[in-house]
This record gives structure tokens, C-alpha cells and sequence, in this order.
């Protein structure tokens, strides 16, 4: 694996850990409420998450190999996904 | 000018530009293959491809059903935005590598990777032909809910001198109109244009309703004052639903033929990963919004008022629209935006319908100008099926996105375990497809939507999974037991 394909696995993994985060089942439903930036505070904690979600989710695509960025390794898993199909 | 009269003139000089965008695109055509009418020659760009995909992502559902679910649900539906943005982040998963075989094998429609993934097994043709079923159904649902909201929005915009049925029968037969006239490419640029007005409509609403409140705190502190539920930390089971929804529309969403559909359209692996890293901060700016129109809505709208959810949007541009001047003028523009929206994704399914029924479920060859022509003949059959319960209309269209996507999320171990795993085989994908269908069907149909906050489609998945894949390894250890 190059360090481009372990970045975004590494990526994936925040993103991961940022959706679990989000969902507010760790706090008691009658928890009392504040404000925070206009909102109440565990809907600023999931919007957080999710700004974070998607600049992470972004620098995945564009880390995102194609053909253009290494023609050959794609061209090889192309060709090993074409003849591997009927295992 | 009254506002129905304004309104009435700006939807008639809309359509009138969607009318020539068709004409400029079936003069664009190269030939009359289903690639070129389907998918627009393999050619679309990252500016048009993003704001299609924009369009199409967000439909009339967004913009009517999802204030209506937050006003009724409170702050918990923030959930949205979580389950928009996961859309984009489970596509890594299907669309770089159906993309590149979409390029070596000439791919149309969905079922061309099914018949070529699992060429040569004897349940093939009937596992794609099951796919397009389910996919027409799923886009036949999705269809209804467009031209339901249709007729809402031609009423309000016109303040009734267009009614409802009337709306859903003349936006049907003009989407029909430019969808068959200028194909994919028709339907891309509209989308463009449908795209940016609904992004500049929805800036100004959000903008008007929180200058009005006086910021977002002043919204928030009377929310908890009138509905004290609505801020409060979500209890644990509308925190598994909150899961739940995330994992039913992320996954249920990459499989919507049409989305499939413009990953082989983009006109490069290139163009494909830029809009879709676009893409991804689209629901901050989209899905939010909604979300928080409908919050300022339940500081804003009277209990005793009695407005049904899908209503909300029209209720708030109503009352925007009475202040006159500018304020009415910015308004219709909204409504536009809306209608734009829910058109876009409209003919986005006519378009998948179409290529579905004859390629996937007829079987015809995909390089052959009759399959097109037949295509466009069973989309208008589709169609104009659907006007009659449009026009009737009694499902709220969250309800509607949901029944789709419990269909829908059916086939992930079609594509996404297919493209992964090579051991995934046919005969135990369509058991698992056929029970994981039954029990979405039959939670739906006793009235169970969920299950301790968990959706019935979800519980189907599991089961459909535990039979494909427990299968398909049963299969691989007694090949190689033989070898």
C-alpha cells in the first residue's frame, strides 16, 4: 500500500469515528441543554463533525488514484478485475 | 401585479427556457445509441457533472419533505446533513471502480454490471432482471414523490390560478418533452441552471427568516420555549434511528440508477473525483439549510394552525412573499428553485426508467438506436401511471424516501460486496435480494416502519447479506475443496 492509499484509509477512519461521534447516545436524554454558537450543544457537536466530515471527505477524493495519476497500476487492477470475474 | 400572476408568467418564461435548452441539446446529439441519449456521450464535465449530481441529489424532498421532517422532528433531524454527506462518502466504495469497468466495458445501465460481474452463472440474468425491478419500482416511487410536490409548488407559485392537477399533468408531459427531445444532455444542462437557482433560492430564504428572528440563538431560545422537546438530547432510540437513517440513505443512495448512471457519464476518472469532492460539501450548504428553515419554522408557525409538514416550505415563502416587493419577487424565485429542483430529479428518473426497463428488464442490446426509441415510450408509460396518484397524493414524501430506499438498499450486495469481493456469487445474491425484499415489503405493508428506531430495510439488509455472503463461502470452500 503507498502512502497515498494509507492516508485516505487512515481518512476513512476519522471519518468513521466522526460519525459516531455526531449521534449524541453518549449524554442523557434529560441532560440539560445550553446554547453554543446559536444552537443547542450537541447539534453544534454534529454540525462540527460533519464540516470535519466533509474536508475530510473531499481530501479523500482528490487523493483518489485514476488512471491519469498512475496509469499503470490502474491499468493492472482493471485488467485482474476484468478476468477475476467468475472466480 | 398580484403575486399568483407574477408567479404564473415567471414559471411560463421558465419552461420556455427549458424548452429551447432541449432543442440546443438534440442538436448537440452525435447519434441515437443509448450511450449518446443515456449518457450523453460519456462527456460530461466537472462543472455540469457536479451541478447535475447537485441537482438530481437534491430533489423535491429536500426542499419540501426534509423542512416539513424537521419541523415535525426538532433539532434531531441535523441527522439529515449526516446522512446526505454519508451518500457521498460510501460512493467511494462503487464509483472509482465502476467507472474504470464502465470505460473497458462500454456499461449503460446498472444491469450491464450485474450480467458482466456474474457472467456465465445460471442465475444472472435473472439476478439482473430482479435489480431492475426493484430499481424501477424504487425510481417509479421516487417519481411519484416529484410530481406530487410539482403540483404543490405550480399551486403555490400561482397562487392556485394553475391547480394542482393541472400542475402535475403539464410539468409531466414538459419534462417528458425535453427528457425525450435532448436525452441525458438535455437533462444535465436543465440541471445546471436548476441546480444554481434553487442553491441562490434557499441563500435568501435562510437569510430573510434569520435577519427576521434576529439570529439563530433568538430562534433557538423560542423553539425551546414553544416546543421544548425539539432541543432537547434525542433518547436512545431516536438515536438508532439516527444510525439507522445514516447507513439506509448512504448506502441506499449510491444505488440509485440514475446517480450509477452519471458515474458513467463523467467524461473522465479525473472529472468524476473532483465533482465528487465538490459534492461533498453540498449538504452544508444545502440539506442544513433546509433543516434549519424548518427549526425557524416552529418558532414562526402557530400549533393551531394545523400546516401538514410538506406545506411548511410553501407556508414560510407564503408569508415572505406578503411583504411585497422585492420580498414577493425573491420569493417566486424560491419557488422556482424548488420546482427547478424537483424537475431535475424528475427527469433524472424518467431517463433511468427508460434505459432500466429496456435494457435490464427487456433485454435489448444497449448499442441499438430501438432501444432508445422503446426506452422513451416505456418512461412515458411509467409516467403518466403515476400522474392518477400524484394528483391524489396522501403519502408525505419522507414517508416516500424511505419506502424507496429500503427497496434500494436491497441490491448493495450486488454491487458494493460484488465490486469487493470476487467469491460473491449469483444464485445466493438474488436468495438474499429475494428475502431481504420480503422482509423490507412485509414490515412496510404491517405498518412496522421501524424497529426499536431501526428501519425494516436495514433488518432486510442484514438477513439479505447473511444469505448472499454465507452462501457465496460455502460455494468458494466447495470449489476448492474439488480443485
Amino acid at each position: 500500500m503507498n502512502g497515498r492509499a494509507r492516508l485516505r484509509r487512515f481518512l476513512f477512519v476519522c471519518i468513521a469515528a466522526l460519525y459516531v461521534i455526531s449521534v449524541p447516545w453518549y449524554r442523557s436524554s434529560s441532560a440539560p441543554v445550553e446554547i453554543v454558537l446559536g444552537l443547542p450543544d450537541w447539534v453544534t457537536v454534529a454540525i462540527g463533525c460533519y464540516v470535519l466530515v466533509a474536508c475530510l471527505n473531499s481530501a479523500a477524493w482528490l487523493l483518489q488514484e485514476t488512471p491519469q495519476d498512475a496509469p499503470q497500476k490502474v491499468a493492472a487492477e482493471a485488467a485482474s478485475e476484468a478476468s477475476g470475474k467468475n472466480p | 401585479m398580484s403575486f399568483g400572476e407574477l408567479g404564473a408568467v415567471a414559471l411560463g418564461i421558465y419552461l420556455l427556457i427549458l424548452a429551447t435548452v432541449a432543442g440546443i441539446a438534440r442538436r448537440s446529439r452525435r447519434d441515437e445509441s443509448p450511450s449518446d441519449h443515456f449518457l450523453a456521450g460519456r462527456d460530461l464535465g466537472v462543472f455540469v457533472l457536479f451541478l447535475t449530481l447537485y441537482a438530481t441529489a437534491y430533489s423535491g424532498n429536500s426542499l419540501l419533505g426534509y423542512p416539513g421532517r424537521a419541523y415535525q422532528a426538532g433539532f434531531s433531524f441535523v441527522m439529515s446533513t449526516g446522512f446526505m454527506m454519508a451518500i457521498i462518502v460510501v460512493f467511494h466504495m462503487i464509483a472509482p471502480k465502476l467507472r474504470l469497468l464502465a470505460d473497458t466495458e462500454g456499461f449503460v445501465t446498472p444491469g450491464d454490471w450485474v450480467r458482466h460481474r456474474f457472467a456465465g452463472e445460471g442465475a444472472s440474468r435473472v439476478l439482473s432482471i430482479a435489480i431492475g425491478i426493484l430499481m424501477v419500482i424504487a425510481l417509479a416511487n421516487f417519481l411519484l414523490a416529484q410530481l406530487q410536490a410539482m403540483g404543490t409548488i405550480t399551486g403555490r407559485v400561482t397562487d392556485g390560478l394553475v391547480p394542482h392537477a393541472a400542475g402535475v399533468i403539464g410539468l409531466a408531459l414538459m419534462i417528458l418533452f425535453y427528457e425525450s427531445l435532448g436525452g441525458m444532455r438535455a437533462v444535465a444542462w436543465t440541471d445546471s441552471g436548476q441546480g444554481l437557482l434553487m442553491l441562490f433560492g434557499l441563500a435568501g430564504l435562510f437569510s430573510w427568516l434569520m435577519s427576521d428572528a434576529g439570529g439563530l440563538a433568538n430562534v433557538t431560545t423560542r423553539v425551546m420555549e414553544v416546543r421544548p422537546e425539539a432541543v432537547a438530547v434525542p433518547d436512545a432510540q431516536t438515536c438508532a434511528n439516527w444510525f439507522s437513517t445514516v447507513a439506509l440513505l448512504g448506502f441506499g443512495s449510491v444505488l440509485y440508477p440514475q446517480a450509477i448512471q452519471r458515474i458513467f457519464a463523467a467524461r473522465s476518472p479525473q472529472v468524476l473525483k473532483r465533482s465528487f469532492a465538490l459534492m461533498t460539501f453540498m449538504p452544508l450548504t444545502t440539506t442544513l439549510v433546509v433543516t434549519l428553515i424548518g427549526i425557524a419554522a416552529i418558532a414562526r408557525i402557530d400549533p393551531a394552525a394545523g400546516v401538514a409538514s410538506d406545506e411548511v416550505m410553501p407556508w414560510l415563502l407564503a408569508e415572505w412573499a406578503a411583504g411585497g416587493g422585492l420580498r414577493m419577487f425573491a420569493a417566486i424565485l424560491v419557488f422556482l428553485g424548488a420546482l427547478a429542483a424537483i424537475m431535475s430529479t424528475a427527469d433524472s428518473c424518467l431517463l433511468s426508467l427508460g434505459s432500466l426497463a429496456a435494457g435490464d428488464i427487456l433485454g435489448r442490446p444497449r448499442g441499438d438506436a430501438a432501444t432508445t426509441r422503446l426506452g422513451k415510450w416505456i418512461a412515458a408509460g411509467i409516467l403518466f401511471a403515476m400522474v392518477p396518484f400524484a394528483i391524489q397524493g396522501d403519502l408525505t414524501l419522507w414517508r416516500l424516501i424511505e419506502l424507496k430506499m429500503e427497496l434500494l438498499i436491497q441490491c448493495v450486495p450486488a454491487f458494493l460486496v460484488a465490486l469487493h469481493w470476487r467469491g460473491l456469487r449469483a444464485a445466493p445474491t438474488l436468495a438474499g435480494l429475494a428475502l431481504g425484499t420480503a422482509i423490507a415489503a412485509a414490515g412496510t405493508l404491517a405498518g412496522w416502519k421501524t424497529v426499536l428506531g431501526i428501519h425494516v430495510g436495514m433488518i432486510g439488509l442484514v438477513f439479505n447479506l447473511l444469505i448472499s455472503v454465507g452462501f457465496s463461502l460455502r460455494a468458494v470452500r466447495r470449489g476448492s475443496a474439488s480443485s
